[in-house]
């Protein structure tokens, strides 16, 4: 959870709420067609949680929070050029909308998607 | 950029070439020509640039996919254009830099998938090619966000399907995917609204429109050089950057309104200038064209008369470059801002004056980020003063109680350690400069600073934008009115009774200086004349004058 605050009182975001804004994000930039499962354990568990949970873990800390995204990217793409994008959009959206420094991003490639194949 | 700078083929090889259908040769120099166009025009790409798109230099990294397709290509030449298409996806694939140079990657990969296996290209197959370009790169993204490289691929493919037909020739497809293109361009805006916020294009849209740009000019025989003829609209065409490097022979800059005669050639009339100096531009908009150069001081004169024996010359301006460039030079000696060691405490100051930010400069303040009342800095300009600094200590100054806000968000998204001094205006600032230690701890620092902001009492002077009555006070628009550390103290038909009243206000007893920083819709003479009466009225105060810049606010008056 991170906390800010203001005159009127306390802000408080919880991780839900970023992995929303990190996974529209990460779902807008060029070349990611999906966020994959992380591990086993949530291959299993997101059958019974949120869509907006698979994929990505939020770790937050007193200076920001880090962030890791597991994608499936487009094949056929050059997958180095899509990563640092969607690393770059998603840090930009959660600072943005969300005040909280992002300090890493870290984008685990756990697939590709074939829908051209040439 | 080597394996492309050879010479392009004469006129007579050049029509041999590009006679449809064409082959992989012909195909090549399309590509090429695609290429030099966006390399020539690169850098207004560049500028389009709307932070935060995960992609610093649109133009340069599409220059850069388009590169390395082009070199992959004409290593494995062949006069197929299956052949070679595939060779230039294979190229932009390998070389993508960027968000648009992945997108383009994906449009030539689809394109040059309509040409596999075909010897050469008509109509027809380019067609094709545009449509499977599209759907290629519409698949690389889930959530397609309209007004961008995306959008304008699919106009122009959809322009290209309305000019198919059986005798049409590639020269008039092509025609018709650029204009489709041009009119998708400026549409981006309206579809994204962040375009419409930064006032520009898309510089996706805006580099994919120049390929195809490029690849109509080789068609057309049209120049493809940087110093090629651009015509901009009018709006666009941005004067205020071309001051910032005059070179030798740039001593005068000449614009001209003209309105040329019937058999007016661009290309020609761009030639004929180039003789004559450099910096061209020429912009378009209602029947009027507007051109600006750069001349040598005994050339001053001759765009004039070259641009009157074409059309007729509506309006000339003329400006001395160097004279221009003087001045601006002067204007920056002076603001010498402080040196900052790493470890040391820097402060960032926001100001709304000239004077002011010498004034701030000669106390120790390390940045200026320029902002005031009405033209508030954003909190992307002042992270970006932080990282700037060689520290990771920093106050900031925010000098207007608008900005306060600002700043504090600043600081949380800066990573470095940030002490906001909510300083509400000018006088603020200066007193809580007076305390800075660079070497003491940021809290030392801040704890100081914000001790000697309630230590200032601030008078201000500016004109009444409403009728309105606050605190008792009754305020006709127009008029003058002062403020006592920011509550309205009294109202008046001048400056001088507005002055008269706020000293009455302000609490004298202990102040021993009086400042007066002096803005925008007073002048020098005035403000000495006000100086003396106060001096004379008040002769156990100091009083100082000071120029401040500032707009809005003709005075600002510390208390001390």
């Amino acid at each position: 959870m991170t906390t800010q605050s203001n005159q009127q009182g306390s802000i408080f975001i919880l991780p839900q709420a970023i992995k929303t804004v990190a996974r529209n994000a990460a779902l807008q930039s060029y070349g990611v067609i999906s966020l994959a499962p992380a591990n086993p354990a949530e291959t299993v568990s997101r059958f019974f949680k949120k869509e907006a949970d698979v994929g990505i873990l939020v770790i937050s800390e007193e200076d920001g929070v880090t962030l890791e995204l597991n994608l499936i990217i487009e094949y056929g793409l050059r997958i180095k050029s899509v990563a640092d994008s969607v690393a770059e959009s998603v840090k930009y959206s959660v600072e943005k909308t969300m005040g909280i420094p992002v300090k890493r991003v870290d984008v685990h490639v756990r697939g590709l998607r074939i829908s051209n194949p040439d | 950029m080597n394996e492309i700078s050879r010479t392009l083929p004469d006129e007579a090889e050049r029509h041999r070439l590009l006679q449809s259908p064409i082959n992989g040769d012909g195909l090549m120099l399309l590509f090429e020509a695609g290429l030099l166009w966006l390399t020539t025009n690169q850098q207004y790409v560049n500028s389009l640039n709307v932070f935060p798109v995960p992609d610093g230099d649109t133009g340069t990294n599409m220059v850069l996919t388009m590169q390395a397709a082009f070199a992959e290509a004409d290593q494995n030449r062949s006069t197929n254009v299956g052949e070679t298409g595939r060779h230039f996806a294979q190229g932009a694939l390998m070389g993508a830099r960027g968000n648009s140079g992945v997108i383009l990657s994906q449009i030539w990969r689809g394109f040059s998938r309509a040409l596999d296996h075909y010897e050469t290209m008509d109509t027809g197959l380019l067609l094709r090619a545009m449509q499977e370009g599209r759907n290629t790169a519409y698949k690389g993204v889930v959530r397609p966000v309209e007004g961008t490289i995306l959008t304008v691929m699919k106009d122009m493919t959809t322009a290209a399907e309305e000019a198919l037909r059986e005798d049409s020739n590639l020269s008039e497809m092509l025609v018709a995917i650029v204009a489709a293109g041009d009119v998708s361009v400026k549409n981006t805006p309206e579809l994204l609204p962040i375009l419409k916020q930064a006032g520009v294009v898309d510089s996706g849209g805006m580099g994919l429109f120049y390929i195809f740009e490029g690849m109509l000019r080789m068609l057309q025989g049209l120049s493809l050089d940087p110093s090629g003829a651009v015509l901009r609209p009018l709006a666009e065409l941005d004067l205020s950057h071309a001051l910032e490097n005059v070179e030798e022979g740039q001593d005068y800059e000449v614009v001209i309104d003209f309105t040329p005669n019937g058999n007016f050639v661009l290309d020609h009339y761009y030639e004929g200038l180039t003789e004559i100096g450099t910096s061209i531009q020429v912009g378009e908009g209602d029947g009027i064209y507007r051109m600006h150069i750069h001349t040598a001081l005994d050339k001053r004169y001759e765009p004039i008369a070259y641009t009157e024996s074409l059309g007729i010359v509506k309006k000339i301006m003329m400006e001395n470059l160097q004279e221009q460039m003087n001045g601006r030079s002067k204007e920056d000696a002076k603001l010498a801002l402080a040196k900052v060691n790493p470890g040391e405490v820097a402060v960032v100051a926001v100001s709304p004056g000239e004077g002011l930010s010498r004034i701030f400069a000669s106390l120790g303040v390390a940045a200026i980020v320029q902002g005031g009342q009405t033209m508030n800095p954003s909190v992307k300009e002042l992270v970006a003063s932080f990282e700037n600094l060689p520290t990771d200590k920093i106050v900031i100054l925010p000098n207007n109680k608008n900005i306060i806000l600002a700043a504090q968000n600043a600081a949380k998204v800066s990573v470095k350690k940030i002490a906001v001094i909510p300083t509400r205006n000018t006088p603020q600032g200066f007193a809580a400069m007076l305390r800075l230690m660079p070497d003491g701890s940021l809290e030392e620092n801040e704890e100081s600073m914000r001790e000697a902001i309630t230590e200032v009492h601030t008078g201000e002077i500016t004109i009444s934008t409403r009728s309105v009555e606050i605190e008792g006070v009754q305020v006709e628009k127009g008029q003058v009115i002062a403020l006592y550390d920011g509550k309205l103290v009294s109202s008046a038909a001048t400056i001088e009774g507005a002055l008269e009243e706020l000293f009455q206000k302000a609490d004298l007893e202990d102040i021993e200086r009086i400042t007066l920083f002096y803005g925008e819709g007073i002048n020098q003479q005035q403000v000495n004349k006000l100086g003396d009466q106060i001096r004379e009225e008040y002769p156990d105060k100091e009083i100082e004058i000071h120029e401040g810049g500032q707009p809005l606010y003709q005075l600002i008056i510390a208390f001390e």
